[in-house]
């Protein structure tokens, strides 16, 4: 079945491959919203998110032949939006995840106690009012799913970091949830 | 995985709340797109009879040259050779034949004696041959003709004994007849 999945809008892909400007135009309709919402909550600013959506799309159309089918084209689409828009951040120094004594967090973290279920508006509401450090770790954890591995090779970062990272941020939003 | 974040995952698709303006962004992406590639019709040239008769003539033209020039060398060298030759035999042959129109007219000398000298020229005469051939031959024409002068000298110097000795003898003849 993973195959399949693999293969999720196979005819589209191939095609835009070839430069078919319909298959084209569908496949950016398809995931145009998922990827635009991908930016905004990464960059926080409408217009940035807006380029950076164009920038991705001409970019995957354009090296579309480097696309293997070694995961789905919507994931590898969301790659491409995700790095752009952690470079974007970059550039605007607004920088990733603040380090700072995190062997001593990793061990209180063991300790944590379980985090009740939240109504899903309030934690939308919550995540904006993070700094921009955690609010960038909660987006890929909890929301784009990436495992701390991959979330330490977008944000250049070990994965033990992207834990501990993790770990201060989601506390810090329930108490955030917890006063909305 | 908590309560927490089992709930966020599983309402992830209540995360992308914003739309994005579809015809705004595909206008801005579209003129970027690198247009459809067109399918370049490859001639391989080698392939068709007309290069590869062509080809052989031209291959045929090129062995043609290379043996001609080589060819037109070679006789170069000969000319050459032959000049130095006819110039060798035109010095040394009139002054052999000479000598041994003296040697033949020579009344002093038998008959055994006269055979004897004239087997051996012929001898030296043979000799010429072979390297008369040899010259043509081409093998180093410059020790050929070296040794065709040294044959030539060798005749003379012969002769020259020869003489001497009929000479010598004449004299002592004289000598005796004067003594007596």
């Amino acid at each position: 079945m993973e195959t399949n999945i693999l293969y999720t809008h196979k005819e589209l892909v191939e095609q835009s491959k070839l430069g078919d400007r319909n298959s084209q135009y569908k496949l950016y309709e398809l995931y145009v919203d998922a990827m635009y919402n991908v930016s905004l909550r990464m960059v926080r600013i409408k217009e940035d998110a807006e380029d950076i959506v164009q920038d991705s799309f001409v970019e995957a159309f354009n090296k579309l032949d480097s696309f293997k089918y070694e995961s789905t084209f919507g994931s590898w689409l969301k790659r491409i939006i995700i790095n752009k828009s952690i470079n974007h951040l970059k550039k605007r120094k607004i920088l990733a995840t603040p380090i700072e004594d995190q062997m001593y967090r990793i061990k209180a973290e063991e300790n944590e106690e379980e985090a009740p279920q939240m109504e899903i508006k309030k934690v939308i509401k919550g995540i904006r009012l993070l700094p921009a450090g955690y609010q960038q770790i909660i987006n890929l954890y909890l929301i784009e799913g990436y495992d701390h591995i991959e979330i330490g090779e977008i944000l250049n970062i070990s994965s033990s970091t992207s834990k501990s990272q993790y770990h201060r941020a989601k506390k810090k939003l329930i108490e955030i949830v917890k006063t909305l | 995985m908590d309560n927490f974040e089992k709930n966020i995952r599983d309402n992830k698709a209540l995360f992308d709340v914003h739309k994005a303006d579809k015809s705004k962004l595909w206008a801005n992406i579209e003129p970027r797109l690198e247009s459809p590639k067109q399918k370049v019709k490859t001639i391989r040239l080698w392939n068709t009879p007309v290069f590869k008769v062509a080809a052989t003539i031209i291959i045929a033209l090129g062995v043609f040259t290379l043996i001609n020039t080589r060819l037109n060398n070679n006789s170069e060298q000969n000319n050459f050779a032959s000049q130095e030759l006819s110039d060798i035999d035109m010095h040394y042959k009139a002054l052999v034949a000479y000598q041994v129109k003296l040697v033949k007219n020579n009344t002093q000398l038998s008959f055994e004696e006269k055979e004897a000298f004239l087997l051996f020229m012929d001898e030296l005469d043979d000799e010429y041959e072979v390297l008369k051939e040899e010259l043509q031959k081409d093998l180093d024409s410059e020790r050929v003709l070296e040794a065709i002068v040294i044959n030539y000298k060798k005749r003379i110097e012969l002769i020259e004994n020869l003489l001497n000795q009929i000479n010598s003898s004449k004299k002592m003849e004289s000598d005796d007849v004067y003594m007596l």
